[in-house]
């Protein structure tokens, strides 16, 4: 049986400069993200974050489902896990209750996190198991052509709200929170380091974190929608949002265009693996734990 | 008023004119905290005290001034130019500005030999910028005032473990240019800083004290401006941008704070000015298809290559 990964030191080292390269599978590129897609900013932050804790690639596993978020983990170096529609907190579970000493990441989308995985999302949080999950919110359904996701705003065009959406969206990170995640965080793509350093505080945080990237998809959504090109979104995101230092997620009713931004939530509460073992341990005794 | 009113019994020889103190500095150095003390101690002596000041300039490196006036009687509480008794400077360039409010060869001269250099006095947004801060030396300053004190006041507090009593050290070498007891400084003292910090000013102020009992040639090496503006190094930016991963996204164009990148013919990101590129990364981090990397390296530059700053704008 393998031994829990040692916890990790929120990172003294804070660089400026890293050679992205060393981190990605260059054969693969440029990669298949549509021009302007926040994703690849996303993806920057999390190896970012992953050089300034130094993570050996060996202890890294990012598992990632379907959608254009799930393709990502293709890119990243290291051990990585594609998995089924909406899965890949289930598998990360497995996973990390078989080698509690990998550093497990879960890269996910909207649509894959809050639709079709909505229940291992809130399971996954329930059991407060280490895992860092990152949801990549574009708010839309974009590689299978741009369906309407538990998130798209109000009101906002997709094939398959051609008179505008009237279903109110989630509000991921209050989800979250509710279903017992002890760390939530929220950032816009436009503040790369920012969104840097609350990944690695998810990364570092003992138990479930859950941190959504506000991403954009330019061609999918916000040409449907007449949001404007790629640098005009980043912008509206950054305006729209409002940061918050470890105030509570459920404090304000989620609307579109007023997210809050930054540590919404840290708390404390036993890691699953752990109280697992511990149990196993009183109850079969020495030696017998596995 | 507290028990320290006893102390009103030691008062000051009668002042026909209000002595007039002037205290500058920048935002967050504590100018209002030193006046408050100084306008206390006054009133404790029995003395009609005016003060007037400029603050609101929290964000570090704004101007903050303080006129006080105090006296047996003080009608105006601004100080006109040329008749400060004391000009206490926090920062240097400050203490220069105001300078000519001293009294003309009468006045007492006090200023930290600490620079700040704001932000907005850089010539161009490069790192290493040259910039217009005072280039007058200290000696120069202190041979021209008959008694000046010119302490490296933030030094002194640094080494007392908190450079923020930078300014208590200079209250203290004001005391003793003042004809207040010295103990009503010690008492009043305690009333305007943090409880936890009492013990470290207390030790500040003396060590202020102690300064002016010895002799002190300004030590020119220390705080000469001109090597200040002298770097020894200069940043060098190469943006190295994969043409085949670009896609045309636009964001490094738009969000470049210098406006040196452009899509070419193609399409395709290149950098057009590299003379105004900081290498601030901002293209770099923002990058979705991680086509630009920005390389920082340092490169050493000879001797008077850099520019020389100019005089303070009074």
């Amino acid at each position: 049986m393998s031994e829990m990964a040692a916890p990790l030191t929120p990172a003294q080292k804070s660089t400026d400069q890293f050679e992205i390269r060393d981190y990605l599978r260059l054969d693969l590129f440029p990669h298949f993200l549509c021009p302007g897609c926040g994703h690849g900013i996303a993806l920057r932050a999390l190896l970012w974050a992953i050089h300034d804790l130094d993570i050996e690639k060996d202890q890294l596993a990012v598992v990632s489902g379907i959608g254009c978020s799930g393709r990502l983990s293709a890119y990243i170096d290291a051990n990585t896990f594609h998995t089924t529609h909406g899965r890949p907190l289930a598998f990360a579970t497995g996973l990390k209750l078989a080698r509690p000493d990998l550093h497990v990441i879960v890269i996910t989308g909207d649509g894959d996190c809050l639709a079709i995985g909505g229940n291992h999302l809130i399971h996954a949080a329930r059991r407060n198991l280490d895992i860092t999950c990152i949801m990549l919110n574009n708010e839309v359904y974009g590689m299978t052509g741009g369906q309407v996701s538990p998130t798209t705003s109000l009101d906002r065009f997709t094939t398959t709200t051609p008179l505008g959406n009237q279903e109110p969206g989630f509000d991921a990170c209050a989800l979250a929170t509710g279903a017992g995640a002890t760390f939530v965080g929220r950032e816009v793509t436009l503040q790369t380091t920012a969104l840097k350093i609350l990944m690695q505080e998810g990364i570092v945080h003992r138990g479930f974190s859950f941190v959504e990237v506000i991403s954009d998809c330019t061609e999918i959504y916000g040409r449907k929608n007449d949001l404007g090109s790629s640098p005009e979104m980043v912008l509206s995101q950054k305006r729209s949002v409002l940061p918050k230092f470890d105030g509570s997620a459920v404090d304000k009713p989620f609307r579109a265009g007023n997210w809050d931004t930054g540590v919404l939530l840290r708390k404390e509460r036993p890691e699953y693996y752990e109280a697992y073992r511990a149990h196993c341990h009183r109850v079969l005794g020495d030696g017998k734990s596995k | 008023m507290n028990s320290t009113a006893g102390t009103s019994a030691v008062r000051p020889a009668v002042m026909a004119a209000p002595t007039n103190v002037l205290i500058v500095g920048v935002g967050g150095q504590g100018v209002i905290m030193v006046s408050k003390i100084l306008a206390r101690l006054s009133q404790l002596q029995g003395l009609q005290v005016k003060q007037s000041e400029v603050h609101g300039m929290a964000k570090r490196g704004g101007s903050v001034f303080s006129h006080i006036r105090f006296g047996n009687e003080v009608w105006s509480p601004t100080i006109p130019m040329g008749e400060a008794d004391v000009v206490l400077g926090l920062e240097w360039a400050e203490g220069l500005r105001w300078l000519r409010y001293l009294k003309p060869g009468v006045g007492t001269f006090i200023s930290d030999t600490k620079r700040i250099v704001p932000p907005f006095s850089c010539r161009d947004r490069q790192h290493d910028a040259r910039h217009g801060y005072a280039n007058h030396s200290v000696a120069e300053i202190v041979n021209q005032v008959p008694s000046a004190f010119a302490p490296d006041a933030t030094g002194m507090a640094t080494q007392l473990g908190n450079e923020r009593v930078a300014n208590t050290i200079l209250l203290g070498i004001l005391s003793t240019v003042m004809d207040f007891p010295v103990e009503s400084w010690r008492e009043v003292l305690p009333e305007f800083v943090p409880p936890k910090t009492v013990e470290t000013n207390l030790k500040a102020f003396e060590a202020g004290r102690e300064w002016t009992t010895k002799p002190h040639a300004p030590d020119l090496n220390e705080t000469s401006v001109v090597q200040h503006a002298m770097p020894t190094s200069r940043r060098e930016v190469n943006l190295e941008i994969t043409e085949a991963w670009c896609k045309s996204c636009d964001i490094c164009v738009k969000m470049c704070p210098e406006r040196c990148l452009a899509l070419d013919d193609h399409q395709i990101v290149e950098l057009v000015k590299p003379e105004a590129c900081t290498g601030c990364r901002v293209c770099e981090w923002l990058c979705p298809d991680f086509a630009i990397a920005v390389h920082v390296s340092s490169v050493p530059i000879v001797a008077n290559q850099a520019g020389v700053s100019t005089e303070v704008s009074a």
